[in-house]
């Protein structure tokens, strides 16, 4: 396969819009492209951690219901990701029903709390590392997330 | 009609070709696979061929491979019903066993019991001594200088320091006399302690010019403990196995007989579950044989022995986990012919075996008849710096030692490997030493005649 350009997308994404196809991922060169008919469908996830294609029934993890809309998305070049620092469960707040550490449009600094990671019981604190506003939540309480996988993004101040 | 089985599911905790062997096996008998993958192997050919990848932690061991409590998350959260932990990490660690037994997940290895019995190398010479299973003399465990060396008046010189928590060279000095044993205990005492964390030595009586021989087996966990044969690793680098074979061709039929009911007298006194090896000295000139130690996993070359034998031991290793009754009886396990391996290590000889991490740009391995390269290797793989610097196993097969050696010389010469240094010529020039062609080699020989000869040409 040859570099993939904006018309190959357009192609696929017009080709898929006319299937019957419920979801479309295509992986390689570099790009990562995920689309789906059904608004409640899992977030694409970097590439490089999941299933190879014709895997049978992948394994999969526990339920992980997503409050984002589907869709490969990139964000804006000066936005900052913040990124699990080891595999876990991933908590937005420091206990059931308390409020979220933090939602989209909160200011955040360096060192503002933004969710918990936790380990076979062992939790971990992560901070923002950053200063600016959350403009996205890429992941819902208590999923699995990977090592490095994106958490936040966060427009930095300036 | 039988009842249908739950679907296992294997995490694979280990990394490079092994992960890949695993997965391999796995989906041929209908089982699933997950790696647990550093970030480091998140595209590695381990990741291709496992059904999911769950990337636990950063490159460096200790953050991903190392770091148990990680595994488990991973193994939980993807609902694995089994774990295989490989060799080297945490395979040896009793606590990872423990940790799968808390979280209803089968670990396909040893109980933690059995590993704990073994894994101190002192409570194993114990279990040894108690099933009447020769060793050298040596001592108790040692709290200081002044003691090693009255024991080692006792024992008579040389002896061996050795580390009562782990092996692999660490913590192991050999002395000829008082001096060069005073100079050494405490640098030894604190090699075992940085090493394995616990820094109690002991002494052994050391055997100058020995061969190591070790014995593949494969216990139910019921008492029921069967070997695959022995296989000779006497070529050895800093206590680092370079070239395997099996069987061991210096064997007389009696001492063979012996040695391998030694090990399964071993195994099965403590109810032995999955592979292990029992590891032993050689003396050729008198015939004796001495206990060293057991090692609680499969081993790096273990493929010599599937070739022998035409079994499987991964198979074996992960339908055992199933308790679908795996072990062939011992009767139906015979040896065929003579298995090589040969480790193909990203290494540079000529610079004092210096690592030599990078991206492989051309990778041409041997094969046909008799041929088998394990490895996690294609062109263009990045070989990170992080871990063992072992790129793939070369095994041959061939109907006598001879035949075997002239197979592995001629893969030697066909295998086409670059963008990294590796020890290709090195092993090369061994495979073509008189001394290997004749088989007179001890576990010295290596370093005391064949580097400086190659170094020298």
């Amino acid at each position: 396969m040859n570099k993939i350009t904006q018309n190959d997308i357009e192609a696929l994404i017009e080709l898929f819009d006319r299937s019957d196809w419920r979801e479309l991922r295509v992986v390689g060169n570099g790009i990562d492209l995920f689309v789906s008919k059904d608004s409640n469908a899992r977030r694409s996830i970097d590439s490089t951690t999941v299933a190879p294609a014709g895997a049978e029934s992948p394994p999969r993890g526990p339920p992980t219901p997503i409050s984002q809309p589907a869709a490969a998305r990139t964000p804006p070049a000066h936005w900052v990701v913040i990124r699990a620092p080891c595999i876990g469960t991933f908590y937005n707040a420091p206990e059931p029903g308390a409020p979220a550490f933090v939602s989209i449009g909160q200011s955040v600094s360096l060192d503002t709390e933004v969710c918990l990671v936790e380990v076979m019981k062992l939790f971990t604190t992560v901070r923002a590392g950053v200063i600016g506003t959350i403009r996205e939540l890429l992941v819902a309480d208590a999923e699995l997330v990977e090592f490095d996988q994106p958490l936040f993004y966060v427009e930095p101040d300036g | 009609m039988a009842e249908p089985t739950p679907q296992t599911r294997v995490l694979i905790a280990n990394r490079g070709e092994l992960a890949v062997r695993i997965a391999r096996v796995a989906r041929t008998l209908g089982m699933e696979s997950v790696l647990a993958a550093s970030a480091a192997d998140r595209d590695s050919l381990a990741a291709r061929e496992a059904d999911r990848v769950v990337v636990i932690g950063s490159a460096p061991a200790r953050e991903s491979y190392l770091n148990a409590p990680r595994i488990m998350h991973a193994a939980i959260a993807t609902r694995c019903t089994a774990l295989h932990p490989g060799y080297g990490f945490l395979s040896e660690q009793p606590t990872l066993v423990d940790m799968c037994a808390d979280n209803g997940i089968t670990f396909i290895g040893p109980t933690a019991e059995a590993m704990r019995k073994v894994g101190d190398k002192l409570s194993a010479r114990a279990l040894a001594r108690s099933v009447g299973v020769p060793m050298t003399s040596g001592s108790e465990r040692l709290t200081s200088t002044a003691q090693a060396l009255e024991v080692a008046g006792q024992i008579g010189y040389p002896v061996i320091t050795k580390a009562s928590a782990g092996g692999g060279g660490r913590g192991m000095v050999v002395a000829c006399n008082p001096a060069e044993l005073a100079t050494s205990f405490e640098k030894a005492s604190a090699v075992a302690r940085e090493v394995f964390g616990d820094g109690t030595l002991y002494l052994e009586r050391f055997v100058e010019r020995a061969r190591h021989i070790e014995v593949q087996l494969v216990g139910d966990g019921k008492g029921h403990v069967v070997h695959f044969g022995e296989r000779d690793c006497s070529l050895q680098r800093r206590y680092q196995k370079m070239i395997e074979e099996a069987p061991a061709a210096i064997l007389p039929e009696t001492a063979r007989m012996q040695l391998q009911q030694a090990a399964i007298s071993l195994l099965s006194r403590i109810r032995y579950r999955n592979a292990g090896t029992v590891e032993f000295l050689y003396d050729e000139p008198t015939q004796q044989f001495f206990f060293m130690e057991v090692n609680a996993r499969l081993q790096v070359e273990h493929p010599v022995s599937e070739f022998v034998t035409g079994v499987d031991l991964v198979r074996i290793q992960l339908l055992l986990a199933t308790e679908t009754g795996a072990l062939p009886p011992q009767p139906a396990v015979r040896v065929s012919g003579h298995a090589i391996e040969a480790r193909i290590l990203a290494e540079d000889p000529n610079r004092d075996f210096l690592p030599s991490p990078g991206r492989v740009t051309r990778w041409r391995p041997p094969a046909g008849d008799g041929i088998r390269v394990d490895t996690a290797v294609t062109e263009g793989t990045l070989i990170p710096p992080f871990y063992d610097s072992m790129i793939a196993k070369l095994v041959v097969h061939g109907r006598t030692r001879a035949d075997a050696t002239e197979r592995l010389a001629g893969a030697l010469a066909r295998f086409e490997i670059e963008g990294v240094a590796t020890n290709l010529r090195l092993l090369q020039f061994v495979v073509d030493h008189p001394d290997y062609r004749s088989n007179r080699t001890d576990t010295r020989w290596l370093e005391r005649t064949l580097l400086p000869a190659f170094r020298a040409q």
